[in-house]
């Protein structure tokens, strides 16, 4: 059965510190998903979500997060290096949901001051992604350095990064396709 | 073949659902504990999907 909607790839700014870069990269996100064709995208920021901490789990499902996940055809996590690792309130808010995710693809943006682009993150995020249903694309974007990448208004003063992310997109955008098609049509075990 | 052949009704716009995943959940509650498959160590989350409108929907496999 064709699928005309349009796919819908939300981004998720995954923390909630103050002075955040990774706030710049996620609007960049946002803005390069903005100008493909058949695709709808808005910023998903992990600190407007109303997600107690006295639960965890899908105890915590906030609904209209739910029916954000469960409409996406794809995500964009965008992502800042804590101490080698990904922000505790992502994962919080990410383990809130869980059939939401299945297969569908998500492409990881790594945010660091330093000059690795949050590869350490990206790795060790890979496999929590994995067992959310979630199917990791083999693109990422790295933004290292990131307080050399936007100036203080988030304006993009390294223009490689419009590749680096068409090129990501590309990707993302056609595992969002195809796995759509999957979930639509094509029946577990036929 | 999907193991249930009832298919699930989408809540959203009323088309049959799509079967197209089962997950294995791992149980948070002595409750679910209960419900655990020992071989597999956790319980069957069967995953559908709308093909009419994308909404997505699970149930415990039987």
């Amino acid at each position: 059965m064709p699928n005309d909607r349009p796919l819908s790839i939300p981004v998720i700014l995954g923390t909630t510190r103050k002075g955040r870069m990774s706030a710049h990269a996620a609007r960049f996100m946002v803005g390069q998903i903005e100008g493909r064709n058949g695709v709808t995208t808005e910023l998903i920021d992990i600190s407007k979500l109303p997600m107690p901490i006295d639960d965890a789990g899908e105890g915590i499902k906030d609904p209209v997060f739910s029916e954000k996940m469960a409409m996406a055809d794809g995500l964009v996590i965008v992502t800042p290096e804590y101490n080698h690792s990904f922000p505790g309130l992502l994962k919080h808010v990410l383990d809130s949901c869980l059939k939401e995710y299945i297969h569908k693809p998500a492409g990881i943006v790594g945010v660091s001051a330093g000059p690795f682009g949050g590869v350490r993150v990206i790795q060790d995020f890979l496999p929590v992604l994995r067992e959310l249903g979630l199917v990791n694309i083999f693109w990422d974007v790295n933004f290292g350095n990131v307080g050399k990448v936007f100036d203080e208004s988030g304006n993009l003063l390294d223009q490689a990064f419009v590749g680096r992310a068409g090129k990501f997109l590309n990707e993302l955008i056609w595992m969002a396709k195809t796995l759509r098609h999957g979930r639509d049509n094509i029946a577990l075990g036929s | 073949m999907s193991k249930q052949k009832n298919k699930m009704i989408c809540p959203k716009c009323g088309d049959e659902m799509n079967h197209h995943a089962d997950k294995l959940v791992y149980p948070t509650s002595a409750q679910e504990a209960e419900k655990m498959d020992l071989a597999l160590g956790g319980v069957i989350d069967e995953t559908h999907c709308c093909p009419g409108c994308g909404a997505v929907a699970s149930r415990m496999a039987e």
